[in-house]
């Protein structure tokens, strides 16, 4: 193999493949990166057998070839490196890297041995936004349970149905729905549940890009595919296993008629809780009245050592007067995550999950259950 | 030979020719699934593994079968993300831990932890179902319907007060035939569910598919039937359901909070079914099956606690196993906030603002109605200086309940009754104190008004 990459182009594509390494494995070649060519592109992969990233730019090549490398070295070795033309020749599995005055050897792996990034068999397809698919992932992002018992909720939830797309992420203690209108023309129905650690990866490498993303579901697999702006050829190519199982049937969770809704400016009610979680027990408990005829919710929170305290908060009110207590930390993550200035809090009972939203927009909730009194 | 067996030998044999890195990475968790003439197909729990092993190690795999067996042709890939045996046991372990974090006071969606398919929440098992006395018929019958479901008493119909274990007992059923008869079909649903689900079938004109829903259910449970009541064109699809169910041996498991002769606007036809299999009731268990009941609940919880506060809360409460529940949940609280094990004084404060916050819910007058309502006789008569057997009865029942529940002072007590001297009162509260130690009778009296006091 013999090409020539401009070192910040280099730079970008590491960059982007690096997460998928495996940080620590019985197969050392995982930590490795396969660097071939293809056509007139150069192609970097990158696997730890849970997902693969895969991008490619267009560069001179010379001669064909392939090698593995280790990521770390050859990519902390390449940042330090002059923004100047990279000579990269490949001799026996050995890569030679030349640029300006800097000339280096890097031992390689048989590129024979290295991981097949599994090719995703379409099934379903849609396309969005990088940008509104990253923000709407971060919405929801830090919900799901990090636990093993239920694999099926460790996961973020992609529902398809109608030019819509749901984002949906719970622990069993709160739940979050992102609602995405897509321009799509499509009547089918699909839904897969892809682990948060692809998510995470996803928002990582796509947000600040700003261009289409293809979303290939496939079976056990989901590629999510970006292609590059000159050429019909992929760019970055994101492939990931799918949580199998079926999602819990979580619309039944999201209360409908509730008896009590208070209108609350963000800030203020965000700043209010915060400052009640400085006097909270154990259990981060917090209380919050609300009462429609004054049109104000109380919060209150103690601590048997520290003190008590109370705050109001005045707000559009209707419905009946009601009592109930939270966790802080989950109202302070609901609403961190709400962008409007104004949110919507509506509650049933003690016993029974309240809901916040947005207000002026339908495309987002986040429903909390209580804690016990 | 068996599938296991020459898998094993073909994995001796790659085991030489790779290195230890790729074999563990690659054959872990592998199996041959199936054999059909001379094709084998090999499970591999994900994508990477069925390409890697169809692209680099198809050959070898396919000489080592058939140095072993000539006869086989083909290797196929399936992938069985359940074949994943490592992952199920750590699943244990972390459910474990789990359960410890779970001890807090923050609620769940209940919905989550619910099976999809059956309706039935995991949790309900007749592991962690103690019986006593008071439900032991209930057990009997419920644990034989559980291993014959559909042959022997059909329909099952259960009732109880409410929180002593009823829908414990019907999901334990349903787990039981999921568990152990495979291919039985099992639906749990709530009467109010049922009664929601068919008013929005009528009112979609989805009648066919509801019925055809509960068409092909092997063992059909519905919980609190007693919703029923009053519902009658509920009651009318419920009783062609039930039916077309009880005509092909399905099983079918009925639960209420009353027997069904007292369930009112029943129509004839539906309660003579209902009575038709076999009728089943959970009594107030004992005080020795709280104690045990209250063990194993905290045991699930892990929290210990010491013999004499389990007693202790054992014998204070005595209404349901729900407020049982409800007490070693705050316990839980206590525990985790002062990073203390739990003796006896804090046991008795956690009670004491317990029995605080209900006593103050019923007064003399409300102790007085209920009283004179449940000897049937005159509140008058009971105020008076009457000394007919029944109304003097009734009278240092009355003096006994307003000195335990109300901490009325003895002067105070005998103010309130008609002017009685205060060591009257005292021998009043000594003789009943005295009696319920002995007689069961006495003692079963004073629970049920107990029990009417915290109901109304």
């Amino acid at each position: 193999m013999k090409l020539t990459v401009l070192q910040n182009k280099l730079k970008e594509g590491l960059s982007i493949i690096g997460k998928a390494t495996a940080k620590s494995s019985t197969l050392p070649i995982l930590k490795n990166i396969l660097i071939r060519t293809e056509d007139n592109f150069l192609n970097l992969s990158a696997t730890d057998l849970e997902i693969g990233i895969k991008w490619w730019t267009l560069v001179k090549v010379d001669e064909e070839g392939s090698t593995t490398i280790p990521y770390n070295s050859f990519s902390s070795f390449i940042n330090l490196l002059p923004t100047e033309q990279i000579d990269l020749n490949v001799n026996n599995n050995n890569l030679s890297v030349e640029c300006e005055d800097y000339k280096t050897q890097i031992n390689g792996i048989d590129p024979d041995d290295f991981p097949i990034i599994p090719q995703v068999e379409e099934v379903n397809k849609i396309t969005i936004n990088s940008r509104i698919l990253c923000e709407g992932l971060l919405q929801i992002i830090d919900v799901p349970s990090l636990s093993k018992v239920k694999p099926e909720i460790s996961g973020i939830l992609f529902s398809y149905n109608n030019n819509e797309l749901k984002l949906v992420a719970t622990d069993s203690y709160r739940l979050a729905e992102k609602r995405i209108s897509l321009k799509e023309d499509k009547k089918d129905e699909f839904s897969f549940i892809i682990p948060q650690r692809t998510a995470r990866e996803v928002i990582n490498i796509l947000k600040d890009l700003n261009k289409e993303v293809e979303i290939v579901f496939g079976e056990n697999q989901v590629l999510l595919r970006v292609k590059m702006e000159e050429f019909n050829h992929s760019y970055i190519e994101i492939t990931s296993k799918v949580i199998e199982g079926n999602y819990p049937d979580y619309e039944k969770i999201i209360p409908d008629n509730l008896k009590t809704q208070i209108v609350l400016n963000k800030e203020d009610f965000l700043n209010k809780i915060k400052a009640a979680s400085v006097f909270t027990s154990k259990i981060n408990e917090i209380n919050l009245s609300i009462s429609p005829e004054k049109g104000e919710v109380v919060i209150e929170s103690s601590n048997t050592d520290l003190g008590n305290y109370e705050a109001k908060l005045k707000g559009r009110s209707e419905g009946e007067e009601t009592k109930i207590s939270f966790n802080y930390r989950f109202i302070v993550d609901g609403l961190s995550n709400i962008k409007s200035s104004e949110v919507i809090f509506e509650l049933n009972d003690e016993n029974s999950p309240g809901i916040l939203k947005p207000v002026g927009k339908n495309d987002f909730l986040y429903v909390v259950m209580p804690v016990k009194n | 030979m068996q599938k296991e067996n020459l898998w094993q030998s073909v994995l001796a044999q790659i085991q030489l020719e790779i290195s230890d890195a790729s074999f563990n990475t690659w054959f872990k968790n592998t199996k041959i699934s199936e054999i059909e003439r001379g094709r084998v197909t090999i499970s591999v729990p994900n994508t990477f593994v069925r390409d890697w092993l169809s692209n680099k190690y198809h050959k070898k795999i396919l000489k080592g079968l058939r140095n072993i067996d000539p006869g086989i042709k083909e290797v196929g890939y399936t992938i069985n993300s359940s074949s994943n045996s490592s992952s199920v046991k750590t699943r244990n372990s972390e459910s474990k831990k789990e359960n410890e974090k779970a001890v807090d006071n923050q609620m769940e969606f209940q919905e989550l932890s619910i099976d999809h398919n059956t309706g039935l929440n995991p949790k309900y098992t007749f592991d962690n179902f103690v019986v006593g006395p008071f439900n032991e018929l209930a057990h009997a019958a419920g644990f034989a319907v559980g291993k014959n479901p559909g042959s022997l008493y059909n329909p099952l119909f259960i009732y109880s007060k409410t929180g002593l274990g009823k829908t414990h007992l019907l999901q334990a059923v349903g787990n039981k035939v999921k568990k152990e008869i495979k291919g039985k079909r099992v639906f749990y649903i709530q009467a109010q569910k049922f009664i929601s689900e068919i008013i929005s079938s009528i009112r979609n004109n989805k009648m066919e598919e509801f019925k055809y829903r509960y068409k092909d259910v092997d063992i059909l449970i519905i919980d609190d039937i007693q919703f029923l009541s009053g519902k009658e064109k509920t009651q009318e699809e419920f009783f062609h359901t039930f039916n077309e169910l009880y005509e092909k041996n399905k099983q079918i498991i009925l639960s209420s909070d009353r027997p069904p002769k007292s369930i009112s606007s029943l129509t004839d036809r539906l309660r003579s079914r209902f009575e038709g299999g076999m009728i089943a009731d959970i009594d107030y268990p004992d005080t020795e099956t709280r104690a045990a009941i209250l063990k194993t609940k905290a045991q699930e919880k892990d929290l210990t606690l010491s013999d004499d506060v389990c007693y202790y809360i054992a014998e204070n409460i005595q209404r349901s196993i729900r407020e049982l529940e409800g007490v070693l949940n705050k316990l839980i609280i206590q525990q985790q906030t002062k990073d203390t094990v739990i003796n006896l004084n804090e046991a008795k404060k956690v009670l004491k603002n317990i029995n605080q916050t209900s006593s103050t819910s019923f007064s003399f007058n409300k102790i007085l109605k209920t009283v004179a309502n449940f000897y049937e006789i005159n509140e008058k008569d009971i105020m008076s200086s009457s000394r007919k057997k029944e109304v003097v009865k009734s009278r240092q029942i009355l003096i006994y309940l307003l000195r335990e529940e109300l901490n009325y002072s003895y002067p105070y007590i005998g103010k309130k009754v008609g002017g009685k001297d205060h060591t009257t009162i005292i021998h009043s509260f000594s003789k009943i104190k005295k009696e319920i130690q002995k007689n069961e009778e006495i003692k079963e009296e004073l629970s049920y008004i107990k029990e009417s006091l915290m109901s109304v």
